[in-house]
Protein backbone atom coordinates (compact mmCIF):
# COMPACT_ATOMS: atom_id res chain seq x y z
CA UNK A 1 0.00 0.00 0.00
CA UNK A 2 1.22 3.42 -0.47
CA UNK A 3 1.82 5.96 1.86
CA UNK A 4 -1.56 8.23 1.44
CA UNK A 5 -3.64 4.81 1.33
CA UNK A 6 -2.23 3.40 4.73
CA UNK A 7 -2.46 7.20 6.34
CA UNK A 8 -5.97 6.71 4.89
CA UNK A 9 -6.12 3.72 6.59
CA UNK A 10 -5.22 4.80 10.00
CA UNK A 11 -7.49 7.60 8.91
CA UNK A 12 -10.71 4.72 9.39
CA UNK A 13 -9.04 2.76 12.44
CA UNK A 14 -6.76 0.56 10.85
CA UNK A 15 -3.94 -0.09 13.21
CA UNK A 16 -0.39 0.02 11.99
CA UNK A 17 2.02 -2.47 13.27
CA UNK A 18 6.01 -1.35 13.06
CA UNK A 19 7.59 -4.55 12.59
CA UNK A 20 11.65 -2.75 12.78
CA UNK A 21 13.48 -2.77 15.80
CA UNK A 22 12.83 -0.83 18.94
CA UNK A 23 15.45 1.32 18.65
CA UNK A 24 14.81 2.21 15.32
CA UNK A 25 11.76 2.60 15.84
CA UNK A 26 11.90 4.70 18.88
CA UNK A 27 14.44 7.40 16.58
CA UNK A 28 11.49 7.85 13.38
CA UNK A 29 7.86 5.99 13.11
CA UNK A 30 4.92 6.29 11.73
CA UNK A 31 2.33 8.72 14.23
CA UNK A 32 0.13 5.77 15.94
CA UNK A 33 1.91 3.08 15.33
CA UNK A 34 2.33 -0.08 17.73
CA UNK A 35 6.02 -1.68 17.64
CA UNK A 36 5.87 -5.34 17.55
CA UNK A 37 9.47 -6.53 16.60
CA UNK A 38 9.18 -9.39 13.63
CA UNK A 39 10.14 -12.45 13.86
CA UNK A 40 9.16 -15.94 12.27
CA UNK A 41 8.79 -18.15 15.17
CA UNK A 42 6.11 -16.33 17.26
CA UNK A 43 5.42 -12.98 15.94
CA UNK A 44 1.15 -14.03 15.75
CA UNK A 45 0.99 -15.70 19.07
CA UNK A 46 2.84 -12.76 20.46
CA UNK A 47 0.31 -10.33 18.55
CA UNK A 48 -2.41 -13.05 19.66
CA UNK A 49 -1.39 -12.14 23.34
CA UNK A 50 -0.95 -8.45 23.03
CA UNK A 51 -3.49 -7.07 20.86
CA UNK A 52 -7.06 -7.31 19.94
CA UNK A 53 -8.34 -9.37 17.00
CA UNK A 54 -10.74 -6.54 16.38
CA UNK A 55 -9.00 -3.48 14.11
CA UNK A 56 -7.95 -4.08 10.67
CA UNK A 57 -4.05 -3.93 11.22
CA UNK A 58 -1.23 -2.84 8.41
CA UNK A 59 2.06 -3.78 8.82
CA UNK A 60 5.97 -1.68 8.34
CA UNK A 61 8.78 -3.59 8.38
CA UNK A 62 12.53 -3.14 6.65
CA UNK A 63 13.79 -4.69 4.60
CA UNK A 64 10.65 -4.99 2.51
CA UNK A 65 10.93 -9.06 2.57
CA UNK A 66 10.08 -8.94 6.07
CA UNK A 67 7.24 -7.26 6.02
CA UNK A 68 5.52 -9.48 2.95
CA UNK A 69 6.41 -12.69 5.27
CA UNK A 70 4.57 -10.60 8.07
CA UNK A 71 1.76 -10.32 6.20
CA UNK A 72 1.46 -13.86 5.77
CA UNK A 73 1.88 -14.96 9.16
CA UNK A 74 -0.39 -12.86 10.29
CA UNK A 75 -3.37 -13.13 7.72
CA UNK A 76 -2.87 -17.32 8.45
CA UNK A 77 -3.29 -16.61 12.04
CA UNK A 78 -6.65 -14.81 11.20
CA UNK A 79 -5.87 -11.38 11.84
CA UNK A 80 -7.23 -8.53 9.18
CA UNK A 81 -4.43 -7.32 7.41
CA UNK A 82 -5.18 -4.57 4.92
CA UNK A 83 -1.50 -4.80 3.36
CA UNK A 84 1.92 -3.37 4.00
CA UNK A 85 3.57 -0.01 4.10
CA UNK A 86 5.75 0.40 0.08
CA UNK A 87 9.15 1.91 0.49
CA UNK A 88 9.21 2.19 4.05
CA UNK A 89 10.00 4.94 6.43
CA UNK A 90 11.72 7.04 3.44
CA UNK A 91 8.75 6.21 1.05
CA UNK A 92 6.08 7.47 3.81
CA UNK A 93 8.79 10.48 4.73
CA UNK A 94 8.92 11.41 0.54
CA UNK A 95 5.19 11.62 0.40
CA UNK A 96 5.71 14.42 2.74
CA UNK A 97 4.16 12.90 5.76
CA UNK A 98 5.08 13.40 9.57
CA UNK A 99 6.89 11.32 11.65
CA UNK A 100 6.85 10.28 15.75
CA UNK A 101 9.34 9.85 18.50
CA UNK A 102 9.87 7.81 21.58
CA UNK A 103 12.76 9.60 23.79
CA UNK A 104 14.86 6.90 24.56
CA UNK A 105 16.49 6.54 28.02
CA UNK A 106 19.26 4.30 29.82
CA UNK A 107 18.97 2.75 32.94
CA UNK A 108 21.49 5.54 34.54
CA UNK A 109 19.25 8.43 33.90
CA UNK A 110 15.79 6.70 35.10
CA UNK A 111 18.01 5.62 38.68
CA UNK A 112 19.10 9.47 38.19
CA UNK A 113 15.47 10.69 37.84
CA UNK A 114 14.52 9.31 40.81
CA UNK A 115 10.60 10.44 41.11
CA UNK A 116 10.46 12.64 38.62
CA UNK A 117 9.79 9.85 36.18
CA UNK A 118 7.33 6.84 36.84
CA UNK A 119 8.93 3.29 35.73
CA UNK A 120 6.07 1.04 34.06
CA UNK A 121 7.44 -2.99 33.77
CA UNK A 122 6.17 -4.16 31.12
CA UNK A 123 7.61 -8.25 31.89
CA UNK A 124 5.11 -10.87 32.89
CA UNK A 125 3.80 -11.02 36.23
CA UNK A 126 6.66 -13.99 37.32
CA UNK A 127 9.37 -11.45 36.32
CA UNK A 128 8.30 -8.66 38.34
CA UNK A 129 7.58 -10.35 41.20
CA UNK A 130 10.72 -12.00 40.82
CA UNK A 131 12.91 -8.13 40.86
CA UNK A 132 11.42 -4.57 39.45
CA UNK A 133 12.93 -1.30 39.78
CA UNK A 134 11.82 0.16 42.99
CA UNK A 135 8.80 1.87 43.03
CA UNK A 136 8.00 0.55 39.32
CA UNK A 137 4.27 -0.01 38.24
CA UNK A 138 2.94 -3.32 36.47
CA UNK A 139 1.65 -2.73 32.97
CA UNK A 140 2.42 -6.28 31.63
CA UNK A 141 2.61 -6.20 27.47
CA UNK A 142 -0.24 -8.38 27.50
CA UNK A 143 -2.52 -6.44 29.11
CA UNK A 144 -1.21 -2.88 27.41
CA UNK A 145 -3.84 -2.77 24.77
CA UNK A 146 -7.09 -3.15 26.88
CA UNK A 147 -5.37 -1.52 30.32
CA UNK A 148 -3.14 1.72 28.55
CA UNK A 149 -5.78 4.06 30.52
CA UNK A 150 -5.19 2.51 33.93
CA UNK A 151 -1.34 3.41 33.71
CA UNK A 152 -0.13 6.26 35.93
CA UNK A 153 -0.39 9.98 35.00
CA UNK A 154 2.57 12.11 34.29
CA UNK A 155 5.77 11.09 32.64
CA UNK A 156 6.52 7.41 32.25
CA UNK A 157 9.53 5.21 31.77
CA UNK A 158 8.37 1.73 30.66
CA UNK A 159 11.17 -1.35 31.10
CA UNK A 160 11.15 -5.01 30.13
CA UNK A 161 14.03 -7.08 30.09
CA UNK A 162 15.78 -5.55 27.08
CA UNK A 163 13.56 -3.61 25.34
CA UNK A 164 11.27 -5.57 23.25
CA UNK A 165 8.23 -5.75 25.35
CA UNK A 166 8.62 -2.01 27.10
CA UNK A 167 8.84 -0.49 23.16
CA UNK A 168 5.75 -2.39 22.72
CA UNK A 169 4.00 -0.73 25.67
CA UNK A 170 5.10 2.49 25.44
CA UNK A 171 3.61 2.76 21.41
CA UNK A 172 0.35 1.32 22.99
CA UNK A 173 0.93 4.46 25.71
CA UNK A 174 2.19 6.94 23.41
CA UNK A 175 -0.79 6.48 21.38
CA UNK A 176 -3.14 6.94 24.24
CA UNK A 177 -1.16 10.44 24.23
CA UNK A 178 0.76 9.77 27.47
CA UNK A 179 4.07 11.13 27.77
CA UNK A 180 6.26 8.17 27.64
CA UNK A 181 10.12 7.28 27.09
CA UNK A 182 11.57 3.94 26.71
CA UNK A 183 14.66 2.66 28.70
CA UNK A 184 16.59 0.92 26.66
CA UNK A 185 18.90 -2.42 27.79
CA UNK A 186 16.17 -3.10 30.54
CA UNK A 187 16.62 -4.32 33.75
CA UNK A 188 19.49 -6.52 32.43
CA UNK A 189 21.35 -3.44 32.46
CA UNK A 190 19.75 -2.22 35.63
CA UNK A 191 20.74 -5.51 37.15
CA UNK A 192 24.53 -4.96 35.51
CA UNK A 193 24.78 -1.76 37.14
CA UNK A 194 24.17 -3.19 40.35
CA UNK A 195 21.04 -0.51 40.88
CA UNK A 196 18.76 -1.78 43.91
CA UNK A 197 15.20 -4.07 42.77
CA UNK A 198 12.55 -4.47 45.00
CA UNK A 199 10.43 -8.18 45.04
CA UNK A 200 6.67 -8.80 45.35
CA UNK A 201 3.99 -8.76 43.70
CA UNK A 202 2.47 -5.58 41.68
CA UNK B 1 26.80 -12.84 21.07
CA UNK B 2 25.32 -14.87 18.38
CA UNK B 3 26.91 -17.33 15.46
CA UNK B 4 24.78 -18.88 13.01
CA UNK B 5 26.50 -21.05 10.50
CA UNK B 6 24.34 -20.69 6.89
CA UNK B 7 25.47 -23.94 5.25
CA UNK B 8 24.17 -24.52 1.48
CA UNK B 9 24.91 -28.36 0.92
CA UNK B 10 24.77 -28.15 -2.98
CA UNK B 11 28.09 -26.75 -2.69
CA UNK B 12 29.47 -28.02 0.80
CA UNK B 13 29.47 -23.48 1.21
CA UNK B 14 29.17 -21.98 4.50
CA UNK B 15 28.36 -18.17 5.22
CA UNK B 16 27.63 -16.57 8.65
CA UNK B 17 25.99 -14.05 10.54
CA UNK B 18 27.63 -12.86 13.68
CA UNK B 19 26.01 -10.55 15.46
CA UNK B 20 25.83 -8.80 18.82
CA UNK B 21 22.65 -9.44 21.69
CA UNK B 22 23.17 -6.34 23.55
CA UNK B 23 23.96 -3.65 20.62
CA UNK B 24 21.32 -5.26 18.19
CA UNK B 25 24.14 -5.28 15.74
CA UNK B 26 25.61 -8.04 13.20
CA UNK B 27 27.86 -8.63 10.19
CA UNK B 28 27.34 -11.27 7.77
CA UNK B 29 30.45 -12.30 6.08
CA UNK B 30 30.47 -14.71 2.50
CA UNK B 31 26.88 -14.75 1.59
CA UNK B 32 25.68 -16.91 -1.33
CA UNK B 33 22.82 -15.72 -3.96
CA UNK B 34 21.51 -19.35 -4.04
CA UNK B 35 20.41 -19.20 -0.40
CA UNK B 36 18.98 -15.71 -1.47
CA UNK B 37 18.95 -12.14 0.08
CA UNK B 38 15.88 -12.71 1.93
CA UNK B 39 17.36 -15.69 3.32
CA UNK B 40 19.80 -13.78 5.11
CA UNK B 41 17.22 -10.95 5.70
CA UNK B 42 14.61 -13.03 7.73
CA UNK B 43 17.36 -14.97 9.71
CA UNK B 44 18.69 -11.48 10.77
CA UNK B 45 15.66 -10.48 11.66
CA UNK B 46 14.73 -13.45 13.83
CA UNK B 47 17.05 -12.49 16.17
CA UNK B 48 16.49 -8.78 16.35
CA UNK B 49 19.59 -7.84 14.62
CA UNK B 50 20.33 -5.11 12.62
CA UNK B 51 23.26 -6.45 9.65
CA UNK B 52 25.65 -3.07 10.06
CA UNK B 53 28.80 -4.74 7.62
CA UNK B 54 28.84 -7.33 4.92
CA UNK B 55 32.23 -8.54 4.31
CA UNK B 56 33.48 -11.03 2.07
CA UNK B 57 36.79 -12.96 2.62
CA UNK B 58 37.55 -13.25 -0.61
CA UNK B 59 36.47 -12.39 -4.39
CA UNK B 60 34.93 -15.68 -4.46
CA UNK B 61 34.78 -18.15 -7.71
CA UNK B 62 32.62 -21.08 -6.97
CA UNK B 63 29.27 -19.42 -6.16
CA UNK B 64 27.95 -16.01 -7.02
CA UNK B 65 28.13 -14.05 -4.15
CA UNK B 66 24.98 -11.73 -3.22
CA UNK B 67 27.20 -9.12 -0.54
CA UNK B 68 26.33 -6.46 -2.63
CA UNK B 69 22.64 -6.89 -2.84
CA UNK B 70 22.71 -7.58 0.68
CA UNK B 71 24.81 -4.44 1.48
CA UNK B 72 22.00 -2.52 -0.28
CA UNK B 73 18.71 -4.27 1.43
CA UNK B 74 20.40 -3.49 5.31
CA UNK B 75 22.04 -0.13 3.84
CA UNK B 76 24.91 -1.75 5.41
CA UNK B 77 28.43 -1.26 3.87
CA UNK B 78 30.07 -4.14 1.82
CA UNK B 79 33.82 -4.61 2.88
CA UNK B 80 36.41 -6.44 0.73
CA UNK B 81 40.48 -6.21 1.66
CA UNK B 82 41.65 -3.13 -0.27
CA UNK B 83 43.70 -4.86 -2.52
CA UNK B 84 40.58 -6.36 -4.10
CA UNK B 85 40.77 -6.29 -7.77
CA UNK B 86 36.90 -5.12 -8.40
CA UNK B 87 35.22 -3.29 -11.01
CA UNK B 88 32.52 -1.93 -8.46
CA UNK B 89 33.44 0.22 -5.20
CA UNK B 90 33.18 -1.19 -1.42
CA UNK B 91 34.82 -0.23 1.88
CA UNK B 92 38.47 -1.41 2.20
CA UNK B 93 39.44 -3.05 5.12
CA UNK B 94 42.73 -3.35 6.64
CA UNK B 95 45.38 -5.78 7.82
CA UNK B 96 45.02 -5.51 11.56
CA UNK B 97 41.64 -3.44 11.65
CA UNK B 98 38.89 -4.66 14.20
CA UNK B 99 35.61 -3.92 13.73
CA UNK B 100 33.15 -3.53 16.68
CA UNK B 101 29.81 -4.60 16.59
CA UNK B 102 28.71 -4.03 20.42
CA UNK B 103 31.04 -6.31 22.73
CA UNK B 104 32.07 -8.10 19.86
CA UNK B 105 35.13 -7.71 17.59
CA UNK B 106 35.80 -9.10 14.21
CA UNK B 107 39.54 -8.60 13.74
CA UNK B 108 40.80 -8.74 10.14
CA UNK B 109 44.00 -11.57 9.03
CA UNK B 110 45.25 -10.70 5.89
CA UNK B 111 45.77 -14.36 4.26
CA UNK B 112 46.78 -13.87 0.79
CA UNK B 113 47.09 -17.78 -1.02
CA UNK B 114 43.39 -19.04 -2.54
CA UNK B 115 43.46 -15.20 -3.70
CA UNK B 116 45.91 -12.03 -3.07
CA UNK B 117 43.24 -10.40 -1.13
CA UNK B 118 42.00 -12.92 1.11
CA UNK B 119 41.20 -12.22 4.28
CA UNK B 120 40.09 -14.17 7.87
CA UNK B 121 38.00 -12.80 10.59
CA UNK B 122 39.19 -13.37 14.54
CA UNK B 123 36.49 -12.76 16.69
CA UNK B 124 36.25 -12.28 20.06
CA UNK B 125 33.04 -11.83 22.91
CA UNK B 126 34.26 -9.72 25.05
CA UNK B 127 31.17 -10.11 26.98
CA UNK B 128 33.49 -13.32 27.92
CA UNK B 129 36.33 -12.64 27.25
CA UNK B 130 39.18 -10.44 25.67
CA UNK B 131 40.47 -14.16 24.15
CA UNK B 132 39.78 -14.68 20.67
CA UNK B 133 36.67 -17.21 20.39
CA UNK B 134 36.74 -18.20 17.01
CA UNK B 135 38.20 -17.13 13.41
CA UNK B 136 36.03 -17.22 10.13
CA UNK B 137 39.12 -18.76 7.80
CA UNK B 138 37.20 -18.35 4.42
CA UNK B 139 39.06 -20.48 1.70
CA UNK B 140 42.60 -20.64 3.84
CA UNK B 141 42.08 -23.18 6.06
CA UNK B 142 39.43 -25.67 5.88
CA UNK B 143 38.88 -29.04 8.21
CA UNK B 144 41.23 -31.31 7.18
CA UNK B 145 42.08 -29.32 4.06
CA UNK B 146 42.96 -25.74 2.63
CA UNK B 147 42.03 -23.79 -0.52
CA UNK B 148 43.11 -24.43 -3.63
CA UNK B 149 45.52 -21.72 -5.20
CA UNK B 150 44.82 -22.83 -8.92
CA UNK B 151 41.58 -20.89 -9.29
CA UNK B 152 42.64 -18.49 -11.53
CA UNK B 153 40.98 -17.02 -14.17
CA UNK B 154 43.41 -16.63 -17.03
CA UNK B 155 43.79 -12.57 -16.92
CA UNK B 156 47.15 -11.56 -15.17
CA UNK B 157 46.51 -8.32 -13.91
CA UNK B 158 43.49 -9.79 -12.48
CA UNK B 159 44.68 -13.01 -11.20
CA UNK B 160 48.02 -11.25 -9.93
CA UNK B 161 49.86 -14.09 -8.70
CA UNK B 162 50.20 -17.44 -10.32
CA UNK B 163 49.73 -21.03 -8.68
CA UNK B 164 52.92 -21.36 -7.39
CA UNK B 165 53.26 -17.81 -5.81
CA UNK B 166 49.79 -18.87 -4.32
CA UNK B 167 50.63 -21.93 -2.75
CA UNK B 168 53.19 -20.71 -1.56
CA UNK B 169 51.51 -17.81 0.69
CA UNK B 170 48.93 -20.07 1.80
CA UNK B 171 51.52 -22.06 3.57
CA UNK B 172 52.92 -19.42 4.74
CA UNK B 173 49.34 -17.48 5.88
CA UNK B 174 48.26 -20.51 7.43
CA UNK B 175 51.41 -21.38 9.43
CA UNK B 176 52.46 -17.66 10.56
CA UNK B 177 48.81 -16.17 10.87
CA UNK B 178 46.40 -18.90 11.94
CA UNK B 179 48.74 -21.21 13.56
CA UNK B 180 49.96 -18.45 15.44
CA UNK B 181 46.68 -18.01 17.34
CA UNK B 182 45.31 -19.71 20.67
CA UNK B 183 45.25 -23.70 19.92
CA UNK B 184 41.46 -23.28 21.72
CA UNK B 185 40.79 -21.04 18.80
CA UNK B 186 37.96 -22.48 16.80
CA UNK B 187 37.74 -22.60 12.80
CA UNK B 188 35.42 -21.81 11.03
CA UNK B 189 35.42 -22.41 7.10
CA UNK B 190 34.45 -21.27 4.18
CA UNK B 191 33.92 -24.81 2.91
CA UNK B 192 33.15 -28.28 3.90
CA UNK B 193 32.77 -31.77 3.15
CA UNK B 194 32.11 -32.02 -0.87
CA UNK B 195 33.26 -28.73 -1.74
CA UNK B 196 35.46 -28.40 -5.24
CA UNK B 197 37.90 -25.51 -3.33
CA UNK B 198 39.56 -27.78 -1.76
CA UNK B 199 41.28 -31.30 -1.60
CA UNK B 200 40.40 -35.63 -0.96
CA UNK B 201 41.07 -34.36 2.27
CA UNK B 202 38.28 -31.85 3.66
CA UNK B 203 36.39 -33.00 6.21
CA UNK B 204 32.40 -33.13 6.24
CA UNK B 205 32.45 -31.65 9.71
CA UNK B 206 31.75 -28.11 9.72
CA UNK B 207 33.85 -26.53 12.56
CA UNK B 208 37.56 -27.50 14.10
CA UNK B 209 40.11 -25.97 15.71
CA UNK B 210 43.69 -24.44 15.67
CA UNK B 211 44.92 -27.25 18.01
CA UNK B 212 43.25 -29.86 15.38
CA UNK B 213 44.51 -28.75 12.42
CA UNK B 214 47.94 -27.44 13.63
CA UNK B 215 48.10 -31.31 14.40
CA UNK B 216 46.26 -33.31 12.33
CA UNK B 217 45.72 -31.49 8.72
CA UNK B 218 47.09 -33.06 6.31
CA UNK B 219 48.38 -30.66 3.40
CA UNK B 220 49.84 -27.97 6.73
CA UNK B 221 51.97 -31.26 7.77
CA UNK B 222 54.45 -31.04 4.82
CA UNK B 223 57.96 -30.03 5.75
CA UNK B 224 58.13 -26.22 3.62
CA UNK B 225 55.94 -24.66 1.12
CA UNK B 226 57.34 -26.00 -2.13
CA UNK B 227 56.28 -29.93 -1.21
CA UNK B 228 53.19 -28.16 0.38
CA UNK B 229 52.59 -26.78 -3.14
CA UNK B 230 52.60 -30.44 -4.73
CA UNK B 231 50.82 -32.17 -2.15
CA UNK B 232 48.10 -29.81 -2.69
CA UNK B 233 48.10 -30.60 -6.63
CA UNK B 234 48.43 -34.09 -5.92
CA UNK B 235 44.98 -33.91 -4.04
CA UNK B 236 43.01 -31.83 -5.54
CA UNK B 237 39.45 -32.09 -6.69
CA UNK B 238 38.46 -31.30 -10.16
CA UNK B 239 38.01 -27.63 -10.98
CA UNK B 240 34.38 -25.87 -9.63
CA UNK B 241 31.93 -25.72 -12.65
CA UNK B 242 32.08 -22.35 -14.20
CA UNK B 243 34.56 -20.86 -11.98
CA UNK B 244 36.38 -18.63 -14.46
CA UNK B 245 32.48 -16.80 -15.59
CA UNK B 246 31.32 -16.97 -11.54
CA UNK B 247 34.68 -14.99 -10.42
CA UNK B 248 34.01 -12.58 -13.55
CA UNK B 249 30.74 -11.98 -12.29
CA UNK B 250 32.00 -11.52 -9.03
CA UNK B 251 34.54 -9.27 -9.68
CA UNK B 252 32.08 -6.85 -11.36
CA UNK B 253 33.18 -7.72 -14.91
CA UNK B 254 29.77 -8.91 -16.36
CA UNK B 255 26.60 -8.17 -14.59
CA UNK B 256 24.52 -11.10 -15.52
CA UNK B 257 26.87 -14.58 -15.37
CA UNK B 258 24.42 -15.98 -12.99
CA UNK B 259 24.60 -19.44 -14.58
CA UNK B 260 26.23 -22.16 -12.32
CA UNK B 261 26.16 -25.65 -14.21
Amino acid sequence: MTPAEVAAAQQSGAVLLDMRLPRVFAKAHVPGAVNLQFNRADLADRADMALSREPAYLVHAEPEAIAKVAVDLMREAGFHILGHLEGGLAGWRAAGLPTATIAVISVDDLAQAGSSLQAIDARDRFEFKHAHVPGASWLSWTDAWSRAGEAPTGPLAVICGDEVRSSLVASILHRHGRDVRLVVGGMVNWNERGFPVEKGQP
Amino acid sequence: MILKQFRYENLGQASYLVGCVRSKEAIVVDPIADLGVDHYVLEAADRGLAVTHVLETHVHADFISCARELAEAFGADHRLFHTAPVKYSFTPLEDLQTLTIGQVHVQVLATPGHTPEHVAFLVTDRARSGEPWFVLTGDSLFVGDVGRPDLLIGDQALDVLDESERARMQYESIRTRLFALPDHVEVYPGHYGGSACGGINMSGKVSSTIYFEKRFNQAMQQPDAETFGRFVKETAKPFPANYAGIKSRNLGLTAEERTVV
